[in-house]
């Protein structure tokens, strides 16, 4: 039995990377991903400030009191036996310790301010940070609780290689007014593995590694916490020895997996880059919100309008680097005195252009009725969605049988941005033998037909008689008999001579009768003898009787 | 008079924007679906863009029989826009429109107060093959903007109107007065066109046989 057995996989992958750093480069071969990792320290702190700056932003009247009667701050966690989990750095410099208990922070110094630990805004300062790390890659993760992961392998030719994009990583976190207000400082790294370069972060080493053959000899030096596993395990790895990753490594791997159980061993082949690592990809939902406050009160809908221009182009910005398009945006405006009056566009099709919402929002603004001058509007966004972007047509619309996909949905949405949503309706067809239940109100259908679906589906298809006429997608219930084009919304009665209907004179009756006698389950059932009709004038009427009951004549229909 | 100069000045009379009185304006057009009718209309058919007058005595007489051919290939050809229906007077019945071959997905309701102004987007806005609308009143202000907005579009408009207004000036492009017409069980309708660019002055006689079978 070897006395010594480096941990590694069973089988050596079957290509390798060459040895040398110098040799990788002349191959051009290159890891095929890179990993940034951030680590916020002291995040319970920070998250803290977050609060404190937001609180003071929403009273922007009150005098920042809280200043010069700061007192040292200690951080402790209600759900772990109130142990100090964070200090500030007065509070250290009075000999308060991580872990102690909140009677020995209080002993040791007697005028601190301690406060509970804030999970919530924690996590918002993380999803900050992410939202941040979004513009340069969309591989993003966040790493409880303190951690964030990159990959960003495909993006360094976007940003003009990788030392350029990791200082505009830096940079953006430090132009960011929130950030920079608390005074989070994020210890970035750069690693092969996922899990090396966050070991890393948190250890708060320095480590730009782009070579996974260095990777090893680079985390010997880093301390064992770093990894985060069990208190009890680090205990007794504490114990055998092992205080660094190098001395970990250089365990025998059967025993350190009988001993620590596989999952551990597996967590070092993730840091070595033995075993596949992949991450979750952070999904977030945004939203655009954007407030103006207006220089003076504004009355005139144009001139709303202008003042609106760069939110509007702002949500355009927006939409564009996320590639996205919004269905719903809300206005609001706010007044002096009365509520504020709130307006919400509904658009057919993902949009993100600012020209269309300006369109939009002058024809809403025509119809609504502002009760006092707007002091001050504010832009909602609805939820992000996916937008293809369409190219200019080199047709103009009806050319040459040319229709681009943008005017018809503008259309609809032109039309009830006015006239409200209930005004602008499709029709279908619904398979029911009562008049008034075979057809339906249907949305508009937006998308462009594509040549060769199933349209002329009455029309007898060749080369589909294997199939049963239930299969086919024709509709089962056609219509061939006599329907009028016109329905009236509901049938008018009719008065009657001697038996005979009339409708403006005496009615002939030309077709008929059609027996419709249906709808006993749901309570609307009918029953009535249909025929067509000419009245005096020569127009052609649908009407009926009842079968049963006072035998009415109802005018239901009219020809056309 | 040179020979070179006759032609040119045939080529200039040849343009379509160009309209002499007894010629016949070389406009695209679409078949109607009644042979008579494209006989009588210049240019064989409805005009492709413009705005088209339909006067009737009253509702019901098979004014929208009349186009009702129309409707179905244009709703039916490859990129369909819509087919916008402006304040019909009762509600389209779907199975009989579907039955008579008109694609219902292109079809598009608007009910409003301000016909006038929806029937101007409908068709300015490129987004429509054709536009139906039925305005209790239109000033020939309007109807000339309908017509522009028309030609600006590329849609058919098509104007739903009373009898009584065949006396007024109007500036649409085609105007077409329909009465019914039942004679010894044939059902159909007399047109006559009270303006075009050179169609027929005869009245025009045709049958729905095909549409109300």
């Amino acid at each position: 039995m070897p006395s010594v057995l480096r941990v590694r996989p069973a089988s050596p992958p079957p290509k390798g990377p060459p040895k040398g750093p110098g040799q990788q480069a002349a191959l051009g071969l290159e890891p095929r991903e890179l990993w940034v990792a951030a680590h916020v320290p002291q995040l319970p702190l920070l998250a803290l400030r977050m609060a404190d700056h937001a609180a003071s932003l929403a009273r922007p009247m009150a005098k920042p009191l809280a200043k010069p009667m700061a007192k040292p701050l200690i951080v402790v966690d209600p759900e772990h036996n109130q142990r100090v989990i964070d200090a500030d750095q007065e509070a250290r410099a009075a000999g308060v310790r991580i872990g102690m208990t909140l009677g020995a922070a209080f002993a040791a110094a007697p005028g601190i301010d301690a406060r509970p630990r804030d999970p919530v805004r924690e996590q918002q300062l993380m999803q900050r940070l992410a939202g941040i790390a979004a513009a340069f890659t969309p591989q993003v993760s966040i790493e409880p609780p303190d951690g964030l992961l990159l990959e960003i392998r495909p993006s360094i030719n976007l940003f003009g290689g990788l030392r350029e994009l990791c200082r505009r990583l830096r940079d953006a976190c430090r132009a960011d007014p929130v950030l920079s207000q608390i005074r989070a400082a994020p210890h970035f790294t750069l690693a092969p593995t996922a899990l090396a370069a966050l070991v890393a972060a948190r250890a708060g080493a320095r480590c730009f590694i782009t070579d996974a053959t260095v990777l090893p000899a680079r985390l010997k030096p880093l301390p064992l916490a770093a990894l985060r596993w069990p208190e009890e395990q680090n205990a007794r790895l504490t114990a055998m020895g092992v205080r660094t990753l190098g001395e970990l490594v250089r365990l025998p791997r059967a025993g350190f997996a009988r001993r620590f159980g596989p999952g551990m061993l597996a967590d070092l082949d993730r840091l070595l880059g033995h075993r596949p690592d992949p991450r979750a990809r952070l999904v977030r939902r945004e939203r655009y919100r954007g407030v103006r406050d207006f220089d003076h009160e504004l009355e005139d809908h144009e001139r709303i309008l202008q003042a609106l221009a760069p939110l509007l182009d702002e949500l355009e910005h927006f939409l564009r680097v996320r590639q996205r398009g919004i269905t719903a945006l809300q206005c609001r405006f706010h007044h002096y005195r009365a509520a504020p009056t709130c307006c919400t566009l509904r658009l057919a099709a993902p949009e993100a252009s600012a020209e269309r919402f300006t369109n939009l929002l002058r024809e809403r603004l025509a119809t609504l009725a502002l009760p006092e001058p707007v002091r001050r509007c504010e832009l909602r966004g609805g939820a992000l969605t996916h937008r293809t972007a369409t190219s200019r047509p080199l047709w103009s619309p009806g050319e040459r049988g040319h229709a681009s996909a943008g005017e018809m949905p503008a259309l609809v949405e032109h039309l009830r941005a006015r006239l409200g949503t209930a005004a602008v309706y499709g029709i279908g067809c619904v398979p029911e033998h009562r008049p008034e239940h075979a057809w339906c109100v249907a949305e508009p259908k937006m998308g462009t037909r594509k040549i060769g679906t199933s349209l002329f589906n009455d029309e007898p298809r060749t080369g589909s008689a294997s199939l049963s006429p239930l299969n086919r997608d024709v509709p089962i219930f056609r219509v061939p008999i006599f329907r009028p084009l016109w329905l009236l919304e509901a049938p008018q009665p009719l008065e009657a001579q001697r038996g005979r209907p009339r409708h403006d004179g005496p009615l002939e009756l030309l077709a008929g009768p059609e027996r419709i006698e249906s709808g006993w389950w749901d309570g609307a059932d009918i029953q009535r003898d249909y025929y067509v009709a000419s009245d005096r004038y020569g127009a052609r009427l649908w009407i009926y009787r009842e079968c049963a009951g006072t035998k009415q004549w109802f005018l239901h229909g009219i020809c056309g | 008079m040179s020979a070179a100069n006759d032609k040119q000045l045939q080529e200039l009379l040849a343009h379509p924007s160009v309209w002499r009185g007894r010629s016949r304006a070389a406009v695209e057009t679409l078949p109607t679906g009644f042979a008579a009718l494209d006989a009588g209309l210049p240019g064989g058919g409805w005009p492709r863009h413009g705005l088209v007058e339909i006067l009737t005595p009253r509702s019901g007489v098979g004014e929208l029989y009349l186009l009702l051919p129309v409707l179905a290939a244009l709703s039916r050809s490859t990129p369909a826009r819509w087919c916008t229906w402006v304040s019909p007077p009762h509600e389209p019945f779907a199975p009989a429109l579907q039955a008579h071959g008109v694609a219902l997905d292109r079809m598009l309701i608007v009910r409003t107060h301000l016909p006038l102004w929806a029937h101007e987007q409908a068709l300015r806005s490129g987004a429509c093959e054709m536009a139906l609308a039925w305005l209790p009143r239109a000033s020939p202000r309007a109807i000339r903007r309908l017509q522009l907005a028309a030609e600006q579009g590329r849609a058919l408009g098509v104007l739903y109107r009373s009898q009584r207004f065949a006396h007024l000036a109007s500036p649409a492009m085609l105007r077409v007065l329909l009465e019914p017409l039942n004679e010894g069980g044939r059902h159909g309708a007399r047109l006559r066109l009270l303006k075009s660019r050179g169609g027929s002055r005869e009245p025009i006689d045709i049958t729905w046989t095909a549409a109300a079978a």
